[in-house]
């Protein structure tokens, strides 16, 4: 191992990527490719497109899938897989920046109120309270009509009508860990609050988040996609997925592809990063019970 | 000119099935009474009377006007019997319907159309009718009421179209006890003349219309002299378009209005279809001549040339609504250009000649064309949802991708109502276009819309809110008096035709789209409905069920 | 109890206080806007006009004023006039609460029931089923709500006839936007029973009570359920304000009355009494909704009874 590691390290690196993958159930290893597939769609969209996203031909409005036309064409004979793969940036755009942000927000506000004096603990608690009464929908409508329509906008108001639950969630999470035995024992034998905090606490709170996370990156996409319906998205000719179910829904019983192609963009994509997370979580139990004190 | 009460676009005449023996069993038929009408409208008011034309088509069934119109263009008498015009053009006089009341027993009289004026002229905002005001306050020096049944309205001086504006659906009058109380009153519990009575609004779902029992001021253009034929009106708010569609499918309603453009074929295939194209400024882009790069009609020139708006309108809409390309005017107003609908053709060549002449020479890296360094940027600001519908906004994609390909960079910046009303991305030099619509019968519409900008006393400057391409061309307005002045209708029509060629031709300052249009879809067992010759109001006078 | 009421009060106060300075900072001239919104055009109003209104409204005074004039007639349960509709805020309210709160609440029984179904029938069994519920609960979690409202209209109201297309307030009308909302609700909260349902199966009470000869189905009834829905529980509260959003959407497809229209139309008017009139409803529906999770809370978990 080690001599081949000074021959060539790369084939080591890819040798060990490879037994990771194939210790990898097969459906993890299908969402994994998924997911990486719907990222490269989003950095690099133009190298999965068949046709320019935003062409129209008049001509060839409201044709059903095809050779051509894989997902078939719009109203104005825009080509909807074009669109769909174009959309996937602004929409994980969205997914992803919300979701993130509003870790930001509530990891902030929920080690506070977990690892703070019960003043502060206290003081956070009444402003989740009211974050709470605040219906996520509500929250975007307000910030929409206050700041107008934008990707940004929708990130943040998504942000903030998601982060009081994962940061009650994170509250939770440090509390219970920081009352736990091994915490206990590791203060017992001396260890810093520093230290304890960053081996022992923060890891094991952090360990049910990642499906939470992933559980939101999809809900993030949904509730903007709720704007859009409401009319509030972001502005056309952007295919951002929420947008184009909007456009479909008139088009439900005769032109089905419009509202079905991406409304499985978002489904698959939420399932394949949710098994993904679920994976992930698993493992990182694993890790946790043989981790020594 | 305008399609009002004609049966179904789509060969009617020749189609067989349940459609055409629906309309036979409809022609054969004579009015019978009761049964209540299931309407699906579409969106719904804030409040029961406002100047909004979605409120006009709901307060037609209960407030009623001096006179309306047919579709000559003929004037008829509704609450006052007869009218003379005094030889210098400055005085009309209204003779009033005898022994009509209000629903709430006041009586109609001479006060009570004093009253109204008043109170649409009222400097209170809450209280102020705007499009009466538009219409008729630049005109009107007074008005008299000799007695209880004579209305004299004194002008500065002569206006023709002040007849065709007192037939629209603004003009309806409401009981002098409701004025008074205010909108908190009318908002609700609006009273009026009208052939139905405002029983309850159910916010958010329906109006409940009754019939008024002791109607008696039916309009000229209606044959049913007295009450209603049904005992009522469901009006119910729809506003999405699958449900609206759905309800007429499974008969939950009788008739529905605005077929969306996806279901249009099979409307017209299975239902009894009226559609009315309304009159005055069509939907059309306004392209702003007050700064770059439209200020250089050159410029305006070619953008009219890079789209084929006519395929677009025609593909985008599935043929549910018309195309209007003659910008300045509806195609159902009587002084309609037809020549001017298809004269900016799509001619890429030709837009991409003009721009080079215009010096937007140079391209950048994304293919768009620039001068001295700037980029042929027009951003479209727009009213999503209220002002451009889905199927609009569409459209609006397709005119961008179009314009897109011949060098210049479309930007679509759909602002929200809020922001529509707040005036947002609206003000002068924060956009290059806007696209917009405004109702009214015909030509008269030009003095409201391309009225100078106004100056007040102390020099400050109200810009024409109604003008957003900031076009003040004094010929042009000098061209829109004088035909508002003319009283021959053959030269009256001259001048307004002046007006369109130099708006479209000349100065191409108006991109021609497609015209608002009601359009109701029938199911097969109601039938005597008619569509008002102004804006489009459906008209329930003599409506009933065939069984 | 009156520390609750304390907390209830603040977030009222809170909810008010943000939604009514949040929309001071709207963008464009109140007055102006709301002449345009009754004309529905664009108006120049004359300095007069505006005058008018502003006097009417107060608009003249300072942000501070008006801050603390709409909580003085707040404290009094006055939530003022709208401006667009010219009707008390409270009764514009009342006439509407009524239908989202059945809706939202028929929802979350419905999720409950279709998440509770799918976690106790196919948890921990390392079968197809199994794995087709967790899927099915992650699929439906992810189901944008408007959408599958759409297609229950279409396929289940406009081509099958089964329900009405419009909505109504009846229990028929009732039935496709309630499962249109709880749907993707079960799939969420389904998703969180089945890891803690998965974990307490793990646990050793539950395999004494296995060995005292208990049936599957009775353990998992019995023992394992009570335990598994307690995160889940915890979640309720936050769940209605889910729902409330999803109402907001799920009332325009089905053309249903209720507060989620109003909330649009009123926010898009600008109508600042009431869009706070309509936020002060919800949280009031909040603290409720929690007081009632906490009482769910104690009978679903006696340890909680002695604490």
């Amino acid at each position: 191992m080690s001599t081949i590691a000074i021959d060539a390290p790369g084939a080591a690196g890819a040798a060990r990527i490879g037994a990771l993958l194939r210790s990898l159930p097969v459906g993890v290893r299908i969402a994994g490719a998924i997911v990486a597939l719907y990222l490269l769609a989003a950095v690099l969209p133009g190298l999965l497109q068949p046709h320019d996203p935003f062409a129209t031909d008049l001509d060839a409005a409201l044709q059903g899938p095809s050779v051509a036309h894989p997902f078939g064409t719009d109203q104005s004979g825009r080509d909807v897989l074009s669109r769909v793969i174009e959309g996937t940036r602004q929409s994980l755009a969205i997914g992803v920046g919300a979701t993130a942000l509003s870790f930001v927000f509530a990891l902030a506000l929920g080690i506070a109120a977990g690892l703070g004096g019960k003043l502060v603990d206290g003081a956070i608690n009444r402003f989740l309270e009211v974050l709470f009464a605040f219906p996520i929908l509500f929250v975007a409508l307000l910030f929409v009509a206050v700041f107008g329509q934008s990707v940004t906008t929708q990130i943040i108001a998504v942000a903030i009508g998601t982060a009081p639950g994962y940061a009650r969630i994170i509250r939770g999470q440090f509390l219970t860990v920081k009352g736990s035995a091994y915490v206990e024992a590791a203060r017992a034998v001396g260890h810093s609050y520093g230290k304890i905090v960053r081996q022992h606490v923060f890891p094991n709170a952090m360990r049910p988040l990642v499906v939470m996370f992933t559980l939101g990156v999809g809900q993030a996409i949904v509730w903007a996609s709720g704007l859009a319906f409401l009319g509030l998205g972001v502005a056309p000719p952007s295919p951002e997925w929420g947008a184009l179910l909007d456009a479909g829904r008139a088009y439900v019983t005769s032109a089905w592809w419009l509202e079905l192609t991406p409304g499985l963009a978002i489904v698959v994509f939420a399932l394949s990063v949710t098994i993904v997370g679920r994976h992930v979580q698993e493992r990182l139990e694993g890790k946790v019970k043989v981790q020594p004190l | 000119m305008a399609l009002a009460g004609c049966g179904g676009s789509d060969g009617s005449g020749g189609a067989s099935g349940p459609k055409a023996a629906a309309i036979a069993a409809k022609e054969a038929s004579q009015p019978r009474r009761g049964g209540t009408i299931e309407y699906g409208h579409y969106q719904e008011p804030p409040c029961l009377v406002t100047t909004w034309v979605q409120t006009g088509y709901l307060t037609r069934q209960y407030l009623e006007q001096l006179i309306t119109v047919d579709d000559k263009g003929k004037f008829l008498p509704w609450l006052a019997d007869a009218w003379e015009i005094s030889d210098d053009k400055k005085t009309y006089t209204f003779q009033l319907k005898r022994d009509v009341t209000f629903s709430n027993g006041e009586p109609f009289d001479s006060a009570a159309v004093k009253a109204n004026f008043d109170n649409w002229f009222s400097t209170d905002p809450t209280r102020r009718n705007g499009y009466v005001a538009f219409h008729v306050e630049d005109h009107i020096d007074r008005i008299e009421t000799p007695d209880d049944h004579t209305v004299v309205f004194r002008l500065k001086h002569p206006h023709h179209p002040f007849l065709s504006a007192l037939s629209q659906y603004a003009f309806g009058f409401l009981a002098p006890s409701v004025i008074k109380k205010g909108p908190e009153e009318w908002c609700v519990r609006p009273v009026g003349t009208g052939p139905f009575v405002v029983e309850k609004w159910n916010r958010g779902s329906n109006v409940v219309l009754k019939r008024n029992p002791s109607y008696s001021s039916p309009p000229g253009d209606v044959e049913n002299k007295g009450p209603a034929y049904v005992e009522g009106i469901n009006w119910k708010f729809l506003k999405d378009n699958t449900a609206r569609w759905g309800s007429l499918k499974s008969a939950e309603s009788d008739v529905i209005y605005d077929v969306p453009g996806v279901n249009w074929a099979e409307a017209n295939q299975r239902y009894e279809i009226l559609q009315h194209v309304t009159g005055g400024r069509p939907s059309q882009l306004a392209l702003a001549v007050d700064h770059e790069p439209f200020n250089d009609v050159r410029v305006r020139k070619a953008f009219q040339y890079a789209s084929d708006r006519r395929k677009a309108v025609e593909t985008v809409f599935q043929g549910a609504v018309p195309y209007n390309g003659n910008g300045a005017l509806s195609t159902s107003s009587p002084e309609h250009v037809e020549e001017l609908e298809d004269y900016y053709g799509h001619d890429p060549d030709k837009a991409n000649q003009l721009l080079d002449e215009a010096g937007w020479t140079e391209r950048n890296g994304d293919g768009t064309r620039t001068k001295r360094g700037k980029p042929l940027t027009v951003r479209i600001v727009y009213g999503a949802g209220s002002i451009i519908s889905g199927d609009g906004a569409q459209f609006l994609q397709v005119v961008q991708d179009q314009a897109n390909q011949v060098g210049f960079d479309v930007q679509l910046k759909p602002i929200t109502t809020a922001e529509f009303f707040a005036g947002k991305g609206r003000q002068p030099g924060e956009y290059e276009i806007q696209p917009g619509y405004w109702v009214a019968r015909s030509a008269e519409i030009f003095q409201v819309v391309w009225k100078p900008d106004a100056k007040v006393p102390d020099g400050t400057v109200i810009p024409n809110a109604n003008n957003p391409s900031r076009f003040q061309e004094p010929e042009v307005w000098k061209l829109v008096r004088q035909a508002d002045r003319t009283y021959d209708d053959a030269k009256r029509t001259a001048l307004y035709q002046e007006v369109q060629r130099a708006l479209v031709e000349k100065h191409a300052v108006t991109v021609g789209a497609y015209p608002l249009t009601v359009t109701l879809a029938l199911g097969d067992n109601l039938t005597g409905i008619r569509l008002n010759a102004s804006i489009g109001e459906p008209i329930f006078n003599d409506a009933y069920f065939v069984k | 109890m009156a520390r609750r009421l304390g907390g209830a009060v603040f977030v009222l106060w809170a909810t008010a206080t943000f939604t009514f300075v949040v929309q001071l900072f709207m963008p464009g001239d109140r007055a102006t806007m709301i002449i345009n919104t009754q004309a529905g055009n664009l108006q120049s109003p004359s300095a007069e006009q505006l005058a008018a209104l502003n006097a009417r409204y107060g608009f003249d005074d300072s942000y501070l004023a008006q801050y603390v004039r709409y909580i003085g007639d707040l404290a009094q349960g006055d939530l003022g006039i709208s401006y667009n509709q010219h009707q008390p805020v409270t009764e514009i309210i009342a006439a509407q609460i009524g239908p989202t709160i059945v809706l939202t609440l028929s929802a979350l029984v419905l999720a409950w029931l279709i998440s509770l179904v799918v976690t106790v029938l196919a948890t921990g069994r390392d079968n197809a089923w199994s794995r087709a519920a967790t899927g099915f609960q992650i699929v439906t979690a992810a189901l944008p709500p408007y959408w599958i409202g759409t297609i229950f209209l279409v396929v289940l109201s406009v081509q099958l006839g089964i329900f009405p297309v419009e909505g109504s307030n009846t229990l028929v009308g009732t039935i496709l936007p309630a499962f249109t909302l709880a749907i993707p609700l079960s799939g969420f909260l389904g998703q969180i029973t089945q890891d803690e349902f998965a974990r307490v199966l793990d646990q050793p009470f539950v395999t004494s009570s296995r060995t005292r000869g208990i049936g599957d189905l009775g353990v998992r009834l019995k023992h394992v359920l009570r335990h598994a829905v307690l995160p889940a529980v915890t979640l309720s509260g936050w769940a209605l304000g889910a729902l409330f959003s999803g109402a907001v959407l799920i009332e325009v497809v089905f053309s249903r009355q209720g507060i989620g229209g109003v909330l649009v139309q009123a926010t898009n008017g600008r109508d600042i009494p009431l869009v706070t009139g309509v936020m002060l409803a919800s949280a009031a529906m909040y603290i409720v909704a929690n007081l009632l999770v906490d009482i769910a809370y104690r009978f679903i978990d006696p340890r909680l009874k002695s604490a």
